[in-house]
């Protein structure tokens, strides 16, 4: 059975190794820029929940 | 300085719709699992059986509950992450109303028969196009809120939300290719093993992008508002999102782990599986580090409470998932009760966990109020979390109990349970306890939502609720920014990326074997089947057989000896679509052919017990009374040759014929041997047992390549030759 599908397609067994060689390769560089840009880099964009509306204050947990 | 307002009405519509979907959801899913210990439970009444109640029960907890509090989740934090309003209140409305007719459908289709019998795809055709266009209008008042916001970044909950829009759409289309055959009528496009595989690919992924994505998206949003403090690491949460995108949609075979799906794309599964660890574990301990330092507040806050438990439940089932993809340890857990265990584990906790974490976060604040009662949301809390272990553990008890003894052999070589009804006896006791739980857990829910209630009187709900933000002149502005910052100011870039990295796995994993015919070895004396045992075969799809029963013989001695010989790719060739199943509650079917005479099978089909003393079958009487329907077989056998089903070029003329024909001759089998009536019922040809009892016949005989299934019918005189040159 596996060998009849390695003969349907040729090379098929080089699709799955290219797609993870080319997620590896996006995820190193990402986990590199990561580093580079250091976590104040990010302090807006995490903060960014906590500083939308709150109209409403947080009644609950004085209660 | 822009004043601009939240549209506050149709997040407590959607809030309202997630409480009373999911109440009904579950009770749905009492209702069967006392069904598995007391079968005459509510008596035989077709629309409340077994097999049609389980599709609803799952499409109402994912779809339903599951779906409202997504949507609950997303139009409350969207907005106000985007600093702006929902893009159209319109659009906002024909998404909820849409999305609750389509529930209603299901619950007007599934108890009905009307099913396409696809795990969590079941609905049919003309329901299949009206999730399609509102799951559009959804993504357009998305994308396009996102486009009109008021905050340059896009925060990570808003890449869950569109990695989720984009891939269900992916995966609901591929998966729902069929070609109609009567209104309420479709065949799957793919066929035996390729069906197998889409199916899987989508199911896999209903719950990485339905019951996962989303609900990260809620938890990265919610998780900070609660503990009032920002996620533990950003940085990390890129990394999570990516990953786990990427290697998610990979890890869809291993839901067909030993099965007649090729070996290297069960390996695929398998490997990608394993690897999904890594960025589930990333994300889950980002949200709970998150609360380093607030852990005291745990303690009081319910909001929290729901929030911890679910993702800590999440890192539980994110363990498990791929300690289940690795082969032998699937070996065991697969077809048993041990896989419903930990989907409820996710489902119940997870999902449930951060829906009800939810609402006791938004109800409050949307009806400027105090939450009715702490208390009663903690006693919730504790019926919810006890609900689930008394569900969950019990469940993995049995689940491993039984499958060891099917597995069992004796000192002399012989299986030492042969009789599969002892395993399911063995394991009664664990199903009390399973609907114990269950009942827990909705009495907790019934709490929740009286709580919800009082709180929601309490206050009167502010339905615009007034916010204010600078104006963004350009979103897309920044070319000082590095890469990844630029691209989170683009999101139409964006999602296009995301695709990619979704639509890599989708078609180097699933492309060879779904498109590929020499990938599928054929088997010449496997023949598609007549046209009676198409009705019969439509029949079994309709009362759901397929949530109890499997078609597929794992190659493993313990199963060869009990079933007979192993499945072959090769037979499921006509299979439009694939009736493997996913659980073993009764045994598998694959080779039910011949095993037993017609008479045996209408005689358990009428009282199971009667065959089967202490059997948990439900009694499927009505196949004797309700008249099959043969007036539409044509067109099905037109259906079925549109979709690759080599039938001749007129056959439709000829098909009624053939079908009555056959059923005569079984029904006059019947009555030679003195089963002329069962119970005063008279056994007459033009009942769906009949048809039943040809298809169950056929099952698994072709391989032994013995009969002609066409040989005898009137048909074969004219065209069997031509039926038989394919």
């Amino acid at each position: 059975m596996y060998k009849d599908v390695l003969r349907s397609m040729e090379g098929i067994d080089i699709y799955p190794s290219i797609s993870l060689i080319l997620f590896f390769g996006f995820f190193i560089l990402l986990v590199g820029y990561l580093i580079r840009t250091g976590k104040q880099h990010w302090e807006h964009a995490a903060n960014l929940p906590l500083e939308s509306d709150e109209t409403t204050t947080l009644k609950i947990e004085e209660s | 300085m822009d004043t601009f307002h939240y549209d506050n009405k149709i997040v407590r519509n959607f809030g309202i719709a997630t409480i009373a979907f999911g109440v009904i959801g579950f009770l749905v899913g009492l209702i069967i699992a006392l069904k598995l210990f007391l079968p005459d439970f509510l008596g035989f009444i077709p629309e409340l059986s077994y097999g049609r109640l389980r599709p609803l029960h799952t499409n109402a907890v994912i779809f339903a509950f599951a779906g409202n509090a997504i949507f609950y989740g997303v139009y409350y934090s969207l907005p106000r992450l985007c600093k702006a309003p929902m893009w159209s209140p319109l659009l906002g409305q024909i998404h909820f109303w849409g999305w609750q007719a389509i529930i209603l459908s299901a619950v007007l289709t599934l108890p009905f028969g009307i099913t396409t019998s696809k795990e969590y795809a079941e609905l049919e055709w003309p329901i299949d196009i009206a999730i399609t266009l509102i799951w559009v209008v959804f993504g357009i008042n998305m994308i396009m809120t996102i486009m009109k916001r008021r905050e340059k970044h896009l925060y990570v909950a808003i890449w869950f939300y569109l990695a989720t829009f984009i891939t269900v759409a992916v995966l609901h289309v591929v998966n729902s290719f069929e070609v109609p055959a009567t209104l309420f009528k479709s065949y799957s496009l793919y066929a035996g093993v390729q069906d197998a595989l889409v199916q899987w690919w989508y199911g896999h992924n209903a719950v990485a992008f339905f019951l996962t994505t989303p609900f990260l998206g809620i938890m990265y949003y919610f998780i900070p508002k609660a503990a009032n403090r920002p996620i533990f690491s950003y940085r990390l949460s890129i990394v999570h999102f990516w990953s786990l995108i990427f290697i998610y949609i990979w890890a869809g075979p291993h839901h067909l782990l030993y099965t007649s799906l090729p070996g290297w794309a069960q390996a695929l599964g398998t490997v990608f599986s394993i690897m999904l660890i890594a960025p589930s574990w990333g994300g889950m301990l980002n949200g709970l580090l998150t609360l380093r330092g607030a852990w005291d507040r745990v303690r009081e806050d319910p909001v929290l409470k729901f929030l911890v438990v679910g993702v800590t439940a999440y890192g539980m089932v994110t363990f498990e998932g791929p300690m289940l993809s690795i082969a032998n340890v699937n070996a065991i857990a697969h077809y048993s009760d041990y896989i419903i265990g930990h989907v409820h584990n996710g489902a119940l906790m997870w999902n449930g966990g951060l829906a009800f974490a939810m609402l006791y976060y938004i109800t409050p604040r949307i009806y400027k109020t105090e939450l009715f009662s702490r208390r009663l949301a903690n006693v919730h809390f504790w019926f919810a979390t006890m609900g689930a272990i008394f569900y969950v553990i019990p469940m993995y008890w049995g689940g491993i109990t039984q499958s060891l003894m099917w597995k069992q052999f004796t000192a002399e070589g012989f299986l030492q349970y042969p009789n599969f009804l002892e395993t399911v006896i063995q394991i009664v006791p664990m199903y009390h306890l399973r609907a114990f739980g269950g009942s827990l857990f909705i009495i907790g829910a019934v709490v929740g939502a009286y709580n919800v209630y009082k709180t929601a009187r309490s206050g009167s709900l502010i339905a615009e609720e007034e916010a204010q933000a600078p104006a963004l002149i350009d979103p897309a502005a920044g070319h000082e920014e590095k890469w990844h910052r630029r691209l989170e100011g683009r999101p139409l870039k964006f999602s296009v990326l995301v695709l990619v990295a979704i639509l890599i796995g989708g078609i180097v994993e699933y492309m060879p074997t779904a498109l590929i015919e020499s990938n599928i070895p054929t088997i010449e004396s496997v023949k598609p089947y007549t046209p009676l045992e198409v009705e019969g075969r439509d029949i079994y799809i309709a009362e759901g057989c397929n949530n109890c029963h499997s078609q597929m013989i794992r190659p493993f001695r313990s199963e060869t000896e009990r079933y007979g010989e192993y499945s072959k790719a090769g037979e499921y060739v006509y299979d439009h679509p694939f009736l493997w199943g996913s659980k073993r509650t009764g045994p598998d079917l694959h080779r039910i052919g011949g095993k037993y005479p017609d008479s045996w099978h209408l005689r358990h089909m009428y009282d199971p017990t009667s065959t089967s003393p202490e059997s948990l079958m439900p009694a499927y009487t009505w196949l004797l009374k309700q008249d099959m329907d043969v007036e539409s077989l044509p067109n099905r056998i037109g259906a079925l040759r549109a979709v690759g089903v080599p039938y001749a070029d007129n056959y439709e003329d000829l098909v009624i014929r053939d079908a009555k024909y056959q059923a005569e001759m079984i029904t006059q089998g019947l009555r030679e041997n003195g089963f002329s009536s069962v119970d005063g019922i008279e056994v007459t040809s033009d009942k769906k047992i009949i048809a039943l009892i040809a298809y169950l016949q056929r099952l698994g005989v072709d391989i032994k390549g013995e009969n002609d299934p066409f040989a005898g019918l009137p048909s074969s005189e004219r065209m069997g030759a031509n039926i038989k040159s394919n």
